[in-house]
């Protein structure tokens, strides 16, 4: 019986709590309902004097790591058009929100941006897993998309502009210097996610029609009957502990002529190079081609152990150009200027995906005024129709296909968390669909 | 003593150029200087004809060389090669000549300094740099190093060149170190293996199976693979014969090797997850705290490492890389200790008698201090390098042992028998103990039972703080380092039972070890990572108390 | 003047009467007549979906004692159990060369798994929704329970289950979809999913609010039904002293196994009709983030109320939703700080709070009309809600 009247007490206000449950909703609808009922429902409109403009990126939980520099460089972009006198004659005003990390978040906030904020174009993702979810929605409510990381390809919608680096632009290119570099074994360790899934199946089948032995590709195969449908030796997200890897990988480098091609995502590289210098491996004798590690990594990365080790980007802050240098040098100020919280100003880099937020940034400016309306299917069709931009990597050109021509750059890395170009390639056309290509 | 023995010339391998450099022969100096200056096809021939000397120094400076830092500076209407006191320096810091080692002097003989990013350094073409190789290899097999002599030999062989293998033979003459003696013979094996006639290349086969070079094996098979692809009569039966023979023996000798391995890496891995678990085993074990802030006491221990490096590097430049490490030990048991005393007094101490609701708070905590550190110290991780004494790896036979990992178990040990000391031998061990006990009896007998709760928790959070200044060592530095470990640790401390810290060096080691060896089997790491969970499912089934479950009768 | 047993049936009835006028006539006459927008009803709907969350794990925390630290492995399995049938549905896409699910072209499959093949059928994966989850829980709970892991074991036992199910369901190996999970959904039963263009109504936005509030109404009727009947007191006994109900001849395993697959089943369902309204999922649903998440729902809301997780839920994933585009940097903190405070200051969540007025409200009153009698009845604020954990 006791029970009971505690119970009783317990729930003695339920008639207060339920009616406050219910009228949350009620409230919060109509709330919306009064307020959507005020603004005109096209996107991609732009009122008086400012356009609007989506940032979406992650500045929360695990991929902050990344995101946060690109929000900075986005921002920076913005301040430099509005002191050039905006586009078209307006002024660009940012609608910064936070992903989390979350992905179906990224799919909520997309939405809102689109929807409710009603941004003429949105800049953001870095995951392939926030793409695929916030790709549905740019594609139903018309929207316009700027992605600039490197990724895997086989992709193409209509309401998305790739300024990322293709497969052939980064690991294509890589792999023919490793090539010429005389390198015959290629062990390829990733992490456990689409991207390092499709680029090393890529590989597999490139590096088999230029005639390297199965044997001779490390990190274990997949096969599905005859097809192989896998290749290379992957880790969790947030693996620490490489050391049966290294292990397996100075094995397989003994005899050699070997390299690896590592597509290890963000912090995992840390423990994955501290365990190879840690065990006596240098770039002299096996050489890490990294395809996730940019200047911006090389801040948390010991880069005395890094010394040799490779990448292949479309844009190393080390590129002594005149462009390139004022890009520097403004984002440099714009930082020790800049007011926004959240935004650290010491020891900062530029990197890849940064320019390529700056292009893409400047790409669409071009495309609006060549288009003469923000109405994003117009200036996606400008776009397709080919607008050129020099960045501060060279010139950069939009592709029917929404990739970009751009040049690519094989670099060394220094012990400053430099790189030293070694190689370029000049105006790589950016081409998605690559799997499956090779015989 | 054997890891002094080597650490010590590793040390001056790699940091010694300038203290070194006075002993040099002078025309090994000037003949240096001279090539880079030179023409690509003179610097060649100076680089061919440098090589008989042995001298180690030539090595180094040919690989500060290719790195980019043998430095051209305009002095007195005349290009100097130098090289810098610290290369990495963004600070102005001393030349010294390569022509004779002194210091660079003004006019006025003051010491002049350069900031080597502003300096011009002496370029690399393609041919040369493959010249600096051949240079570099070929005086390795001379260094007086017996490790990086033997590892050089090895290498030369593997290269299958006339030109190596004629070098690998005359050094065999002379050689007296058996270890060295035996990659030279592995490399010389290899060598003919590729390059050999078929007598030869028999023999070879026969020399590597009685050497079980494990390194050898990709040689071997694919001298089977070529034989395979051959018409009948083109075969050399003996040879397939032979070097079957050699794979086979070869293959049992590395299945052994890596065995080994593997038992090595799944007790290094449990000392880590003792490491990282132990603080948890004092505040969630102990005080029944389920602390969800375990994981940001941990990235409290990470940040303070890196303080302490920048700290101390700013204050005594780079050399401080190699000892800062040191100070950061008991700096982040300090720091995060006092973190902890602060969320113990501000939320902790009001929820003694709702632990459940000690989760959420300390969750609550958690997410706070994870985005105060990302708006301090930026969302980025950040770097933290490792002293030398730390790089580097012990062989016994074919299995290598990290010196990282070594000292791990070592760090794992020392705050273990720490803490058992503290709580078994100490009054105040004994007061804690009371407390954690029974903790109104205890408050009966005159001990200030709050107090000893928050030094309590204070010293989890220290252990904890510990545990991520270690892991700086081998894992990122950034504000979700620790939350990493969350899991593990909560597993390793409920498998050893709750409150016994004897428990929880079982489970730690235990899982660890399980872990490891499940992965190795499964070839997976996400396999393994799974088995082991299921398998302690299962195994709280049977006990449910833990390892060792505190004997009670009451209930409830 | 205690409340008697059916004034506050009536109480409870009414208040379910109002959130059913709301949610079901309401917020589509609203919807329909343009007032709402399609992503907002969505939103609205992962709310509610949230809220049946949280109201299952409070069927078992608040009610039954047992902290659970993996609901969303049933939400989640629930919500893939559902998205294999919409990601079967998608159909030859001009960008995906064939009809299989995108990630299985990627990686050169050529035809469906054989486990993938029943999910086909709408009714097989409906079903599925329903006992995947609910199996699972039967086993994993089957085997908790007969050895007799209480307490914080069973919490950590299954934030473990929940961290095996995370690292599992990320690994490209496993079939369903790796990290990037299932995305892009278009069709049900042959109909149009979502509203195109997004200005029309011709989607099932609007079905599967109301489906989602359906499942919450349900839930709690459930709950008000379950804290009258005999099985229901059992079931807080259980709560409050395990060994007392053992000793007095019930098998209080069973009665915990029962709970505990019925709050899984619950929680799947709630998570399959999320998964539309969200447009995705991928293997990072089983974060054990993802349920504490929840724990603090109910807590926040206040456990073991019928109404309290409801509150919690819509609360603070709309005060995280909104803190998200305010606040983009400090949001976190705000949130953790939120919940600091209740959880220090205010024992008993939100529900509390509105006790806690009305007893005040109470007194008030009551002092005008009768000052002694009210002094000796006054309200404990703290009395209850003891632990059972240790």
């Amino acid at each position: 019986m006791k029970q009971i009247t505690k119970t009783l007490k317990y729930i003695r206000c339920a008639t207060f709590n339920s009616i406050l449950a219910a009228t949350v909703i009620g409230l919060a609808a109509c709330g919306k309902s009064s307020e959507n009922t005020t603004t005109n429902n096209t996107v991609g409109g732009s009122t008086g004097e400012t356009v609007k403009v989506g940032v979406l990126h992650s500045l929360s939980g695990t991929m902050a790591i990344s995101e946060t520099s690109l929000r900075d460089v986005l921002l920076f972009t913005f301040d430099e058009i509005n002191a050039g006198g905006g586009v078209m004659g307006k002024m660009i005003e940012p609608v910064v929100a936070d992903g989390a990390s979350d992905w179906p978040n990224f799919a909520e906030k997309a939405k809102q941006l689109l929807l409710d904020d009603k941004v003429s174009v949105t800049f953001g993702c870095w995951t392939s897993v926030s793409r695929k979810h916030v790709l549905p929605v740019f594609e139903r409510n018309k929207g316009l998309l700027f992605y600039p990381v490197q990724y895997e390809g086989e992709e193409m919608s209509p309401n998305i502009f790739y300024t990322a680096e293709a497969l052939n632009q980064q690991a294509i290119p890589a792999v023919d210097y490793l090539l010429a570099a005389g390198k015959k074994k290629f062990y390829l360790v990733g992490t456990d996610y689409i991207y390092p899934q499709t680029t090393n199946l890529v590989l597999f089948q490139y590096l088999r029609s230029k005639g390297i032995a199965e044997e001779d590709i490390g990190g274990g195969l997949r096969k599905e009957g005859n097809k192989t449908i896998g290749a290379g030796k992957y880790t969790p997200f947030s693996h620490t502990d490489y050391q049966a890897i290294v292990a397996e990988i100075a094995n397989f480098s003994a005899g050699g002529d070997a390299c690896v091609i590592n597509t290890i995502n963000g912090d995992s590289n840390v423990p994955f190079f501290k365990e190879f210098a840690a065990s006596g491996l240098t770039a002299e004798d096996c050489p890490v081609v990294s395809f996730s590690v940019s200047e911006d990594e090389f801040r948390s990365l010991p880069t005395k152990d890094l010394v040799g080790h490779l990448g292949c980007w479309t844009y190393f802050m080390s590129l002594d150009t005149p462009a390139n240098n004022k890009f520097t040098k403004s984002f440099a100020s714009w930082l020790a200027d800049t007011d926004v919280t959240g935004i650290k100003k010491e020891d900062r880099v530029t990197c890849s995906p940064m320019v390529l937020s700056y292009n893409g940034v400047y790409l669409w400016k071009k495309a609006v005024e060549k288009a003469g309306t923000f109405d994003p299917t117009a200036v996606m069709k400008a776009l397709e129709e080919g607008i050129s931009f020099d960045g501060p990597a060279g010139p950069v050109t939009s592709q029917k296909n929404h990739h970009l021509t751009k040049n690519v750059y094989i670099g060394e890395t220094r012990s400053d968390g430099q790189f030293k170009v070694v190689k370029s390639f000049e105006k790589v056309y950016g081409e998605p669909f690559l799997e499956g290509t090779f015989k | 003593m054997r890891n002094l023995g080597l650490i010590i010339p590793l040390l001056l391998a790699i940091f010694g150029l300038p203290a070194v450099a006075v002993s040099e022969s002078i025309k090994v100096r000037e003949k240096l200087a001279e090539a880079a200056i030179s023409s690509e096809e003179k610097q060649i021939q100076i680089l061919e004809s440098l090589i008989e000397s042995g001298d180690p120094f030539i090595a180094k400076v040919l690989i500060a060389w290719r790195r980019g830092e043998l430095f051209l500076i305009e002095h007195e209407g005349s290009t100097i090669p130098v090289l810098l006191e610290n290369a990495d320096s963004k600070e102005p810091v001393k030349a010294f000549a390569l022509k004779n080692g002194k210091v660079l002097n003004g006019k006025s003989g003051k010491k002049l300094t350069f900031v080597p990013s502003q300096q011009k350094a002496a370029e690399t073409t393609r041919n040369l740099r493959a010249q600096i190789k051949k240079t570099t290899d070929l005086l390795a097999i001379l260094n007086p190093n017996p490790k990086l002599r033997a590892e050089a030999a090895f290498k030369l062989g593997s290269q299958g060149k006339p030109e190596y293998l004629t070098a690998l033979k005359n050094r065999e003459t002379v050689e007296d170190n058996p270890k060295v003696l035996k990659k030279i013979k592995e490399g010389m094996a290899i060598s003919q293996l590729r390059i050999g006639d078929e007598k030869q290349r028999i023999q070879a086969a026969v020399n590597l199976g009685e050497l079980r070079c494990i390194a050898s094996l990709d040689s071997l098979e694919r001298i089977i693979r070529e034989q395979e692809k051959l018409t009948k009569g083109e075969k050399n039966i003996d040879l397939i014969r032979e070097t079957s023979k050699a794979i086979k023996i070869i293959e049992v000798h590395k299945d052994w090797v890596n065995k080994g391995q593997t038992v090595f890496r799944g007790i290094n891995y449990g000392a880590v997850l003792l490491i990282v678990s132990l603080g948890l085993a004092i505040t969630f074990g102990l005080m029944g705290i389920i602390n969800m802030a375990h994981g940001e006491m941990i990235a409290v221990g990470g940040y303070s490492a890196y303080l302490m490096q920048k700290w101390m590097t700013g204050f005594f430049g780079p050399e401080a890389l190699q000892w800062y490490f040191l100070l950061a030990i008991p700096f982040a048991f300090l720091a995060a200790a006092t973190v902890g005393l602060l969320v113990e007094r501000s939320v902790i101490r009001f929820l003694y008698r709702r632990p459940l609701e000690s989760l959420l708070a300390t969750w609550g905590v958690s997410m706070i201090l994870q985005q105060c550190f990302r708006l301090y110290f930026g969302a980025a991780n950040v770097q933290v390098n490792s002293p030398d004494w730390l790089i580097g790896s012990v062989s016994v036979g074919d299995m290598s042992f990290n010196y990282n990992r070594l000292f791990v178990i070592a760090f794992a040990a020392v705050i273990v028998l720490g803490t058992g000391l503290l709580m078994s031998k100490t009054s105040l061990g004994l007061s804690i103990r009371a407390v954690m006990q029974n903790r109104d009896m205890a408050a009966s007998m005159g001990i200030r039972t709050s107090r000893i709760r928050m030094v309590t928790f204070a010293f989890g959070s220290g252990l904890a703080g510990l545990a991520g200044c270690f892991l700086s060592q081998i894992d990122n530095v950034g504000p979700e380092v620790g939350s990493k470990y969350i899991i593990d640790s909560f597993m390793v401390v409920v498998t050893g039972g709750v409150g016994n810290l004897l428990g929880t060096i079982t489970a730690a080691l235990g899982i660890g070890t399980a872990d490891r060896m499940l992965e190795a089997w499964s070839d997976s790491p996400v396999v393994g990572k799974v088995l082991v969970l299921s398998a302690i499912i299962i195994f709280l089934q049977a006990r449910p108390g833990g390892l060792f479950a505190a004997n009670s009768r009451s209930l409830d | 003047m205690q409340l008697t047993a059916s004034r506050l049936l009536m109480s409870h009835l009414i208040a379910l009467a109002v959130f059913a006028l709301v949610t079901l006539a309401l917020v589509p006459l609203i919807y329909s007549s343009g007032g709402i927008a399609n992503h907002d009803i969505q939103r609205y709907g992962k709310y509610l979906c949230w809220a049946a969350l949280a109201v299952s794990l409070n069927l078992l925390w608040g009610y039954t004692g047992l902290l659970c630290l993996g609901q969303c492995v049933f939400f989640g399995l629930g919500g893939y159990a559902f998205g294999m049938y919409l990601m079967l549905n998608v159909g030859v896409d001009q960008v995906y060369k064939t009809a299989l699910p995108d990630f299985m072209d990627f990686l050169g499959y050529t035809e469906l798994p054989a486990h993938w093949k029943p999910f086909e059928s709408f009714g097989f994966a409906v079903g599925a929704v329903i006992w995947v989850p609910g199996v699972m829980a039967l086993i994993f709970g089957f085997l908790a329970f007969r050895s007799r892991i209480t307490g914080v074991y069973f919490a950590i036992m299954t934030q473990a289950l929940t961290y095996v199910a995370w690292i599992l369901f990320l690994r490209n190996e496993f079939t369903f979809g790796g990290n990037n999970g299932f995305t892009d959904f278009k069709k049900i039963l042959g109909a149009n999913l979502y509203s195109h263009p997004h200005t029309s109504t011709n989607g099932k936005e609007l079905l599967f609010f109301i489906l989602s509030a359906l499942l919450l109404i349900v839930t709690i009727l459930l709950m008000i039904a379950l804290t009258r009947t005999r099985f229901g007191k059992i079931q807080r006994a259980i709560r409050d002293s395990e060994n007392r109900v053992r000793f007095s001849g019930y098998c209080t395993e069973n009665f915990k196994l029962f709970i505990f697959t019925l709050a899984a089943i619950i929680a799947g369902i709630a998570g399959a009709l999320w998964l539309p309204q969200a447009g995705g999922i991928n293997g990072d649903v089983f974060l054990p983030r993802e349920s504490l998440w929840v724990v603090v729902w109910v807590a926040v809301g206040g456990r073991g109320t019928i109404w309290g997780p409801v509150i919690g839920a819509i609360l603070i994933s709309a005060l995280k939703s909104w803190a998200q585009r305010e606040y983009e940097n400090t949001w976190i903190i705000i949130l953790g700080g939120v919940f600091l405070i209740i959880v220090l200051f205010l024992p008993g969540g939100i529900s509390s709070l509105g006790k806690k007025l009305l007893g005040w409200i109470r007194i008030c009153r009551s002092r005008t009309e009768n000052f002694i009698t009210n002094r000796k009845k006054k309200v404990d604020p703290n009395g209850d809600g003891e632990e059972t954990l240790q």
